[in-house]
């Protein structure tokens, strides 16, 4: 059952003329993820490739093609966690960096810190000879018609949310049974400037640890944070339950306690692995045993072989 | 349902030479917080009070006292949790604002969000009156020399944890006659820190958690360590599964030392009212009151009381 890699692209709302984009990227994430952990990589090296490769694909809301904050500039938040000694780094409200993902990694092997923010984040980029990037690259034409739309005094808050793809994220167990998790984001359309969701706290936007499993979280960030739902959900694989069992209650607890929908993907010791989520949508791929799964809908789970180059998700008419 | 307050100013080897001054801050803080209690106000509103108090008091690392980070810039985190609604609001890396928790506070009332950082936060303070303040005035000459002390040694570098670092981050929690929880938390950080260094304090789950079905909870102590077992939950998931909040406190912080070689402390009042301080380091400066009655401490197993008398 090992290795196993686990990817998401962000629960939400997905309109159908890009569900195509959403669904090629993450299987494109987990079949290269995969082929690390098959050459014997390490679980940590193949979710921060998965999600690299998600922040370098501008469908995605993180790195390129992040969403803007109320001034129409990019902070980025990310997470990594090693779930063997529980060590874990972290970059909130970074600016002018491609890759948050690799920063976070940074601050976690680089320093005796876990977490830096902002102006701090950019110096230490800066000292680890990271290229600082102009904001016009990581902006898309499609954040800045969802922004510019949002501004607009009569904006319908709910449908200026629909459709920005979302967080990105993987978990994964290695070939000698080491799981990490890691998440990026763009955070919230229209956010405040320094706003920080869930992604970069520990226990919010991810945990891994080794002796129980690993979760990526995506959804209403500040709700997420309301119930620290990747800890939550170990919690209940602490209990005993499954990873879909622990996934589902978690977000029930959400829904039901503070109306805050949401998705996850999680991964237990063994390499038992769940997508689940409680919003319209959330775009996910899986590898494992040669096997690509991948989905989109609530109910949906493809399969073809890893090898197969593309994914054959039913294309939508326009 | 009988009000709580528990209140800790760092769990750290104190030195003797600040062990008084933090032993009467704390006690200050847990009786002004169980006045705003008594009189019918809400948990949030006595942790605030409290958390105010030691932010105002420079003997402790949070607000005025702050430690400096490695440019000699001071840098705050701080949080606040309602645990009725489990709304929170944080700042982190929040500068020069002499009560960072009032300012989390905000962040939670008057914000759609939870946690605001760095200029933002800064931004947000000003659009909302709470102006900033020099950095003398909220800095020590005693903070001053202690960073030109250390600044010889090189940040960034893996260190181990060691429990003569200043840890005194200050917290509270609170349950009230209408049996909400909140919990707060606020420091200054680590002494010479990187530059935009964020630890436990702001981040949910770690620095402190409430949640009216279970309890309330405030962790000082090594940060980092604090984020890797999400102290402040882990503890409540303890006590969700039926273990005394002394137990919990424990076998948490235990946990931390094994696994991570860090060490701390925590206040922890749950919904039915029982109370800890518990500590793995050296010391903790911490105060309750319970029924009109003051306990509080310094060195494990010591516990002094006081009858409070009120008007």
């Amino acid at each position: 059952m090992l290795p196993v890699v686990v990817v998401h692209g962000g629960a939400g709302f997905v309109p159908r003329q890009r569900s195509e984009l959403s669904v090629s990227g993450v299987c494109s994430a987990a079949g290269s993820a995969y082929g690390i952990l098959k050459g014997g990589g390490s679980s940590m090296d193949a979710v921060v490739n998965a999600v690299t490769l998600l922040e370098n694909n501008p469908a995605f809301n993180a790195g390129i093609g992040s969403v803007l904050n109320v001034r129409g500039d990019i902070e980025m938040d990310a997470l990594v966690m090693d779930g063997k000694t529980l060590a874990s780094g972290a970059v909130s409200a970074v600016r002018n960096i491609a890759n948050p993902t690799q920063l976070a990694r940074l601050v976690m092997e680089k320093t005796s810190h876990a977490c830096l923010t902002a102006e701090g984040a950019s110096q230490f980029a800066r000292a680890m000879g990271i290229p600082e990037v102009p904001v016009e690259s990581l902006i898309t034409d499609y954040s800045r018609m969802r922004w510019q739309k949002n501004l607009a005094a009569d904006a319908n808050p709910v449908e200026c949310q629909m459709g920005k793809m979302g967080t990105v994220g993987a978990v994964a167990v290695d070939t000698e049974g080491n799981i990490a998790c890691a998440t990026s984001t763009g955070g919230m359309l229209n956010k405040m400037v320094g706003r920080v969701g869930d992604t970069p706290c520990i226990g919010s936007g991810g945990y891994a640890d080794n002796n129980i499993g690993a979760v990526s979280t995506t959804g209403h960030g500040e709700t997420i944070m309301k119930v620290t739902l990747a800890r939550l959900i170990l919690f209940n694989m602490e209990k005993g339950q499954s990873v879909e069992a622990a996934s589902d209650s978690g977000l029930a607890l959400m829904k039901s306690r503070v109306d805050g929908l949401g998705g996850v993907i999680t991964v237990d010791p063994q390499g038992h692995w769940a997508a689940r989520f409680s919003s319209l949508q959330m775009a996910w791929a899986a590898a494992q045993s040669d096997t690509l799964h991948y989905g989109l809908y609530t109910g949906e789970h493809f399969t073809q072989n890893i090898d197969d180059p593309e994914s054959h998700y039913p294309k939508y008419k326009a | 349902m009988p009000a709580v307050i528990v209140v800790h100013g760092g769990a750290w080897a104190i030195p003797d030479e600040l062990a008084e001054a933090s032993v009467a801050g704390v006690k200050v803080a847990a009786r002004g917080g169980y006045s705003v209690l008594r009189r019918g106000g809400s948990a949030l509103d006595a942790v605030e009070a409290a958390v105010r108090s030691m932010e105002d008091n420079s003997v402790f690392n949070a607000g005025h006292g702050a430690t400096l980070n490695t440019d000699g810039e001071v840098e705050l985190d701080a949080i606040i949790m309602d645990g009725r609604t489990l709304g929170s609001g944080a700042v982190s890396c929040v500068k020069n604002i002499p009560h960072p928790v009032s300012l989390a506070r905000a962040v939670m009332e008057k914000t759609s969000h939870t946690m605001l950082t760095d200029k933002g936060a800064n931004l947000f303070a000003e659009s909302i009156g709470m102006s900033t303040v020099p950095t003398d005035s909220l800095v020590t000459e005693y903070e001053w020399r202690e960073w030109e002390k250390h600044k010889h040694y090189v940040t960034g570098v893996m260190e181990d944890f060691n429990s003569q670092w200043a840890h005194d981050t200050v917290g509270a929690v609170a349950l009230d006659h209408a049996g909400n929880v909140a919990c707060a938390t606020s420091t200054g950080g680590i002494r010479n820190k990187m530059v935009g260094r964020v630890g436990d304090s702001p981040v949910v789950g770690c620095g402190g958690f409430a949640d009216n079905c279970i309890g309330a909870v405030s962790c000082t102590g090594h940060g980092e360590s604090i984020l890797k077992v999400t102290l402040a939950r882990l503890i409540l998931s303890h006590i969700e599964r039926g273990l005394s909040v002394a137990d919990a406190s424990q076998m948490s912080l235990w946990f931390m030392g094994e696994r991570v070689l860090g060490a701390g402390g925590a206040v922890v009042v749950s919904s039915a009212g029982q109370w800890a301080a518990t500590f793995t380091t050296e010391r903790m400066a911490w105060a309750s009151v319970e029924n009109d009655v003051l306990s509080y401490g310094l060195d494990p197993k010591d516990v002094r009381k006081e009858k409070l008398l009120f008007e």
